[in-house]
């Protein structure tokens, strides 16, 4: 009994008992990392003193296989970035080399690629929704989720064959014309897919229990966000009004009418999980919204524009940041006059985001910190590229 | 307004030597004298509104011996329409140093990381210059021009001959055994 008398447990630490940070590894195969990322957690029992991501689980040096092969030849490799967005991922390449070029894309192919890109934008941000639930505990949403994503994916698959890595948008243009039937179906999807997001409101959004996991959880303050370089609805989540289609409008986007979401704080505060989380379900509202306006004004034309035989871009660069579904994506590409780039650096948004990890896991409970890569969004393949 | 930015550049940082450079094609940019980084890139930050810095990279020329680091800034800024800025330096292929600027923008940690990791660029004052996406013990940058894939690591053989393409392989058997096999055509 003498022996036991020194150990106070709960009270403050004797001389005799020493304390000391525990160190224990999240992941690289661990469901709340979406992927191979491994975070070394420093823990003080329950709460993280200190996380310190570590990268490069799925680094296949994309760059320098773009090096050895021809313009043409690495769409295939950008698909395998971002691989929930790959048409996304496509799009800002081909544009990339069209500035170069200088090729004019013929207006049906941009309307199509504004549609796809609109879609796809739905699907990755249905699987961001899907897996943050089950993140937090509730797996039927993910199933609700995956439902709708699949109607996309058997569309896309009827496009161009694959259904996950395309090679749909090529230089000049896209590879295949849609139908009407097709377009059709697209209308219908959209209709179904407003009624959807009604019902995710319901389920989640607004659940007692998934407002008490997500507010007030992570705070990214707008000084951090700029310091970090965070883009898309990471930025938006704290309150920037800030989007590419809408401030540097490309493509057919100046021409739409949509709006800028932000993290309002309807629950919380501006700039927490929950706000980051609300403002991609109001993204996929407002995406609707885009792809009825393009179904409306879509024309008859041809979808590939005059493209050279071997491409070979004159001696330049060219940085090209377009708005994906998780934040600015941009392209800078190096042409030195020859069939190969010279170099091409990707500036991944995940990359980023993933560097804010440790600045806001700080202090959180283990919990939360799922909570909050969750609410972050990253897609692996485009952290270590 | 980028031809301005070179001139504004070169009257706040002395030495700086900041030269705009047109191009025909794609877009234009800033070079500075790398001893002068870290004033230039608190001057943009500072006083041009530059808060968010894109990417730091690199590019490896073998011919001109040299190494240039491009740094992406951007304003974020509805307002101002030509916001994107290519700033350069030259450096040194053989002894690539430059000032960090994780003080002037946060982002610029793992952007440097990676810089180093890829290209072997070394950044003085940087709280941990570590390798982040090859591992930790890697040898050699792969985004040099004349980087050579290592055979080995650790005792363990790179892309082993027996893995190589096995379909390839059964090609080449039975066309021994036939030679009138043709290669299929997708």
């Amino acid at each position: 009994m003498s022996n036991t008398k020194t150990i106070e447990i709960g009270g403050t630490p004797s001389e005799k008992l020493k304390t000391d940070l525990l160190t224990i590894n999240m992941g690289p195969q661990h469901p709340a990392t979406h992927g191979v990322l491994r975070i070394e957690i420093k823990t003080d029992s329950e709460i993280v003193s200190e996380a310190i991501p570590h990268l490069g689980y799925l680094h296949r040096c994309m760059e320098k296989h773009c090096e050895k092969v021809d313009y043409r030849g690495v769409i295939p490799f950008t698909d395998r970035l971002d691989y929930l967005a790959s048409m996304s991922m496509e799009w800002g390449y081909s544009m990339a080399v069209e500035k170069m070029l200088n090729i004019e894309v013929p207006k049906r192919a941009e309307y199509i690629r504004c549609i796809i890109a609109e879609l796809q934008r739905i699907a990755s941000h249905l699987i961001a929704f899907g897996t943050y639930a089950i993140d937090l505990g509730a797996f039927s949403p993910f199933l609700y989720a995956f439902e709708m994503r699949e109607k996309v994916l058997r569309f896309f698959e009827e496009l161009s064959g694959a259904r996950l890595l395309y090679n749909y948008i090529w230089i000049g243009g896209v590879w295949n014309d849609i139908d009407d039937k097709q377009l059709k179906r697209i209308g219908k999807f959209c209709d179904e897919m407003e009624e959807e997001v009604k019902k995710y409101n319901e389920l989640v959004s607004f659940n007692k229990i998934f407002v008490e996991r997500t507010a007030n959880v992570g705070v990214l303050s707008i000084e951090d966000a700029y310091q970090y370089g965070a883009s898309g609805p990471v930025l938006r989540g704290s309150g920037v009004k800030w989007d590419l289609r809408a401030n540097r409008p490309y493509s057919l986007y100046s021409e739409l009418d949509f709006d800028v979401h932000v993290g309002e704080g309807e629950r919380g505060v501006v700039g927490d999980c929950w706000n980051r989380y609300f403002v991609r379900m109001k993204e996929v509202v407002e995406s609707v919204k885009i792809i009825r306006q393009l179904l409306d004004g879509i024309e008859d034309g041809p979808v590939m524009g005059k493209v050279p035989k071997v491409i070979k871009p004159p001696k330049g660069e060219i940085y090209i940041r377009t708005e994906c579904p998780r934040g600015e994506l941009g392209y800078h590409l190096i042409s030195d006059g020859k069939k190969t780039p010279y170099r091409l650096k990707v500036k991944s948004p995940c990359f980023t985001h993933t560097s804010m990890l440790p600045l806001l896991g700080e202090g959180q409970l283990i919990a939360d910190f799922v909570a909050t890569i969750g609410s972050i969004d990253i897609v692996l393949g485009e952290v270590d590229r | 307004m980028h031809s301005e930015l070179a001139n504004f550049i070169n009257s706040k940082v002395s030495g700086a030597g900041a030269v705009f450079e047109e191009r025909e094609v794609g877009d234009h940019v800033i070079f500075v004298d790398p001893a002068h980084i870290f004033d230039v890139s608190k001057t943009l930050r500072d006083e041009k509104d530059f808060k968010v810095l894109q990417v730091i990279t690199g590019t490896d020329y073998l011919d001109d011996k040299t190494i240039e680091v491009s740094y992406i800034l951007a304003t974020f800024d509805p307002q101002n329409s030509e916001d994107d800025l290519i700033l350069k330096v030259k450096l040194d292929r053989e002894n690539p140093e430059l000032d960090s600027v994780v003080d002037v923008w946060k982002s610029a940690d793992y952007q440097e990381r990676e810089c180093y990791d890829m290209l072997g660029v070394n950044f003085r004052n940087h709280p941990n210059l570590i390798r982040i996406l090859c591992c930790y013990d890697w040898e050699g940058f792969p985004l040099r021009k004349d980087y050579e894939a290592a055979k080995e690591y650790k005792g363990m053989t790179i892309y082993p001959e027996s893995k190589n393409n096995s379909a390839d392989q059964e090609f080449k058997k039975l066309s021994k055994a036939d030679p009138g096999i043709e290669r299929p055509r997708w």
